[in-house]
């Protein structure tokens, strides 16, 4: 008699003392994060190499877009986020003095990862033909530099790369002494691919 | 008696090295960061110690300066601009005021350049379509206009300005396309259309 009412009251002890280890107040841990001056389609975040989320630029350009992974933690999990994808025209990373993308969750209170993107450039250059006096000067507009090119120069590229979706163009500056040099190609919109066609040609003044 | 002797002569041969490094009673540094000098003329002054700051080498107008003399422990300093270069319209200064604890180096001075106009007449233009860029700066004309105005440039900077797309069923040329901006409004270029 004694013995069948200790059994069960056991078992519900046991039933008692596991759920409030493991079942249903246990802490739950939600990845999340924040993504700075997206602008284009396609990122793609992964935790621990297998969750994936796609991320899309904010509706209004310049707000900062958060981001949650679905799957839950549990304390002591640990989490890995990386860039998986990067977006169209851009490149995103890990930003902040201390970013923590990876640790276990229930060491800080809230896991909140920051990342930045910034737009891609590629440098504008070209070829260079009859450059027989030093001195010419290129500049890509007001802000995009200037190049100044030695004698028998044979290429040329701006030290200022151009952003994607930027114009660029190159005009003669000065030309060098007795020579005249004309640009082709001179003016574009920054792509996806570093610009090598804007030549430059130059012949004896006359 | 000896040893105090060696202490005293230890601690002047001590101060006369600090002095002989700054200049001042002082060993801390002040100076910070500067952004729009691209040519001389920036002087700044703290108190009654004076400073010009050179161009900045880097060619871009930005640059680190640093005051040739130090500041003492908790000395108080207030940077301030007695001379800027004749290309800026104003200098800045932020986070020119406090008291030395350790070397400052967070003063930042930020000139902004004086600005010109740029822009030009167009002939017989009929069509649509015609871009012009100076640079990053973009300007879409359209069919019948006379003229064009890009963005201002700052003082002493180049400009040079090209055709990005032609307009509808005609060819533009443009002169006078390049140059650096001087202290007047450059409004001579030209564009020519045809037929």
């Amino acid at each position: 008699m004694k013995s069948f009412l200790i059994r069960p009251a056991l078992a519900l002890a046991l039933a008692a003392g596991l759920a409030a280890c493991g079942g249903g107040d246990k802490a739950e841990f939600t990845v999340s994060g924040a993504v700075y001056n997206l602008a284009y389609e396609g990122l793609q975040l992964t935790n621990n190499g297998g969750d994936t989320i796609t991320i899309a630029p904010p509706a209004k350009a310049g707000d900062q877009v958060n981001f949650s992974f679905p799957g839950k933690l549990e304390y002591g999990d640990t989490y890995n986020v990386q860039v998986s994808k990067q977006p169209a025209h851009q490149s995103c990373g890990l930003t902040g003095n201390y970013p923590v993308n990876a640790d276990t969750a229930g060491r800080l209170a809230a896991i909140n990862i920051p990342f930045a993107c910034s737009i891609n450039t590629q440098p504008i250059g070209g070829k260079v033909s009859g450059l027989t006096v030093a001195g010419l000067q290129l500049a890509n507009g007001s802000t995009g530099g200037v190049v100044t090119l030695d004698k028998d120069a044979t290429a040329y590229t701006f030290p200022l790369p151009v952003a994607y979706n930027q114009t660029y163009g190159v005009t003669v500056l000065k030309n060098p002494d007795g020579l005249s040099c004309s640009v082709s190609n001179p003016a574009g919109t920054m792509g996806d691919v570093a610009i090598t066609n804007i030549d430059v040609a130059c012949v004896p003044r006359t | 008696m000896k040893s105090s002797y060696l202490r005293a002569g230890a601690a002047l041969a001590c101060a006369a090295a600090l002095s002989a490094c700054g200049g001042s009673s002082g060993e801390l540094l002040l100076g910070g960061s500067y952004s729009g000098v691209t040519k001389a003329g920036l002087v700044l002054t703290n108190g009654d110690q004076r400073y010009e700051v050179p161009a900045s080498s880097a060619g871009n107008g930005s640059g680190s300066f640093y005051f040739p003399e130090l500041v003492g422990t908790d000395d108080e300093y207030d940077v301030k601009v007695a001379g800027r270069p004749d290309n800026v319209e104003d200098c800045v200064v932020t986070n020119g005021k406090g008291r030395a604890a350790f070397n400052i180096t967070t003063v930042q001075v930020n000139c902004t350049f004086k600005k010109h106009a740029l822009k030009g007449s167009i002939a017989n233009l009929k069509g649509d379509g015609l871009v012009l860029v100076n640079g990053s700066d973009r300007v879409t004309v359209t069919a019948g206009a006379t003229g064009f105005t890009m963005a201002e440039v700052p003082e002493d900077a180049p400009y040079g300005v090209a055709i990005l797309q032609q307009p509808v069923n005609q060819t533009c040329t443009l002169a006078n396309g390049s140059g650096t901006m001087a202290k007047v409004d450059v409004t001579n270029l030209a564009v020519t259309c045809a037929p």
